[in-house]
């Protein structure tokens, strides 16, 4: 359309075209450093890449074929499940039992809630080098608070094996989770009206019967959220093993993301750590929508 | 008057007291930690016999730190970040929620659901093609880059809030605005955004946050030390062989308090944000 057309309406078109101005900004940062980003890892994925990053031609699915070759990716791929499904889950019924109680009307409740929402305000890095800390066999503060309680007179070594490890590696997870859990969860709790739970009472409902039949129905949208969102977060995690293992030793530690994030950058096998990641989103992408789709359904039914 | 608790409400009180407590300090566990450590020499970290408390407060252990780094600059560049990742999600996010919630347009759903699915990729599986983008614009290793990846990947949340805030705000009175002759920009600038002001304000508090906390992307690209924030940074005391303990932990106290006290500032609010975001949606 020429110029002097759309001048004769000038007015309607570009009423028209308003909204699409007023969201252009946000539209245009995303699209450059997120879209753009997103396609080039998929380009990556299937093309030949160079050591130091250069794409050389079509390559179909050769990478995917060289990852899952590799002997550690099973390995890798197994832990990811393992974390994911473990820090989610605990985290989750943790969080849920915690708000549950905070949502309870005592003294104090307020410097409580506090106490139990801020560690979401911390770094995930630093509270991994504290855990990193407390677990150490030789100096550690955990064998160190022990042994002044009297209860051990060695120190204890928390972590023999890397599996150990792994299993403080998800232990730290779920601890830096339930905040958020909880976070979400209280403030659902908190827009359910009271009435609710009086009108039961007079009916003589008890504690579980108004849990399962006010509560849960009541705050599951927002635990629906919170939990695909938590699913998001953990899965791509890269702080806390990072931190406190590096994946190390031999790859035991590692999950999906310090996995490529190795591939990527300490090995130069740009093409094959591109090809993680288009396989951690095919399965984000599955689990998210099959969750949601369960929890909407049984919502209707 | 008050009524007299019944024995088994004395009992369920006193054990709602008691879990509650123990959950407050196995969560405040890992700050004590820190705060004892980093009061500690070196040599009474790695003793055998290590006391819980330490044996004399090294006050200075907090002065040494910014001889050996330089932890002013990372502060620097740590306020940096945040503040123009803040600053400029706010400049997106703001049109682009009032658009969503005062206007109809065509792709609104469209828009609203692409905001959703770009929470999926998280910016570490990202990484690499992150780090070709920002080569080719020439950001990598910059504090502008970071700003920037910050910035747009906060874009959700802050869309979603805001969002959230302007549609929990009637309408009327903007519509009262421009009968009185006000244009959309003014009757925005005039009337919703000081009605939307602590949303606002919270939401840039907890993009403020975000941005502060950031690890991964930033450790990824940042190669020189001096464009470093406080997050990567503090691991200089965090050597392969050794780690300086005292110093790690009394750089991450640095790190960790002005986002803290920020955090309790807003808490309340975001706790409303959310719900408002969460009811209309």
């Amino acid at each position: 359309m020429s110029k002097k057309t759309s001048a004769a309406n000038k007015s309607p078109l570009l009423r028209r075209a308003e909204p699409y101005l007023w969201i252009a900004p946000s539209i245009i940062l995303m699209t450059i450093f997120i879209i753009i980003p997103i396609f080039t890892v998929f380009r990556m994925a299937f093309s030949e890449v160079s050591k130091t990053g250069r794409i050389r031609g079509f390559a179909g699915f050769a990478n995917f074929l060289n990852v899952m070759d590799n002997p550690e990716f099973s390995k890798v791929l197994s832990n990811t499940v393992v974390w994911t499904i473990l820090v989610v889950v605990l985290s989750t019924v943790l969080g849920f039992i915690l708000a549950l109680l905070l949502n309870n009307k005592f003294k104090g409740r307020k410097i409580a809630r506090a106490i139990v929402v801020f560690p979401w305000a911390t770094t995930l890095v630093i509270q991994a080098s504290a855990w990193k800390f407390i677990i150490n066999k030789d100096y550690g503060a955990l064998n160190a608070l022990l042994k002044t309680m009297g209860l051990i007179q060695t120190n204890i070594d928390w972590t023999p094996t890397p599996e150990a490890f792994f299993a403080w590696e998800i232990a730290c997870g779920i601890f830096v989770t339930i905040p958020f859990v909880c976070f979400t969860v209280l403030s659902g709790l908190q827009s359910i009206d009271d009435s609710y739970y009086e009108a039961a009472t007079v009916d003589g409902a008890g504690y579980f019967q108004k849990l399962f039949n006010i509560t849960l129905p009541l705050v599951k949208n927002s635990l629906t959220v919170a939990t695909v969102l938590n699913i998001i977060y953990v899965f791509n995690s890269f702080p806390i093993v990072w931190t406190m293992t590096k994946g190390d030793p031999a790859y035991q530690t590692d999950t999906l993301v310090t996995y490529l994030y190795k591939l990527a950058f300490y090995n130069g096998k740009q093409g094959e750590a591109a090809a993680v990641s288009v396989i951690g989103f095919t399965i984000l992408l599955i689990c998210a929508s099959v969750y949601m789709v369960s929890t909407l359904k049984k919502g209707d039914e | 008057m008050k009524k007299a608790l019944t024995p088994k409400e004395i009992f369920s009180r006193t054990m709602l007291y008691l879990v509650v407590s123990l959950i407050c300090i196995f969560i405040l566990y890992p700050y004590f930690v820190m705060v004892c450590t980093s009061l500690k020499s070196r040599s009474e970290i790695f003793s055998m016999n290590s006391t819980v408390l330490p044996i004399k407060p090294m006050w200075e252990n907090f002065l040494e730190i910014w001889k050996r780094a330089p932890m002013g600059t990372y502060m620097l560049n740590s306020i940096l970040i945040a503040t123009g990742s803040s600053l400029i999600a706010m400049l997106c996010g703001i049109p682009a929620a009032y658009a969503l919630a005062r206007m109809k347009f065509k792709g609104q759903t469209a828009f609203l659901g692409f905001i959703i699915v770009s929470q999926m990729f998280a910016p570490v599986v990202l990484l690499i093609g992150i780090y070709k983008v920002m080569s080719t614009l020439h950001m990598s290793n910059s504090i502008i880059g970071l700003i920037f990846i910050n910035a747009a990947f906060n874009q959700a949340f802050t869309i979603w809030l805001l969002r959230g805030t302007f549609m929990s705000i009637s309408e009327e009175m903007e519509q009262a605005a421009k009968i009185d002759g006000c244009n959309r920009m003014q009757s925005m600038f005039k009337v919703l955004l000081p009605m939307a002001a602590p949303g606002i304000v919270t939401t840039l508090i907890f993009i403020f946050i975000n941005a502060w906390n950031e690890y991964t992307v930033a450790l990824c690209l940042i190669s020189t030390d001096t464009f470093k924030p406080l997050t990567v940074g503090i691991n200089i005391f965090n050597g392969y062989n050794i780690i300086e303990w005292q110093y790690l932990f009394a750089a991450s106290l640095f790190a960790i308090i002005p986002v803290l006290i920020m955090f309790m500032s807003i808490e309340k609010n975001l706790t409303s944000g959310l719900t408002a975001g969460g009811v209309k949606g």
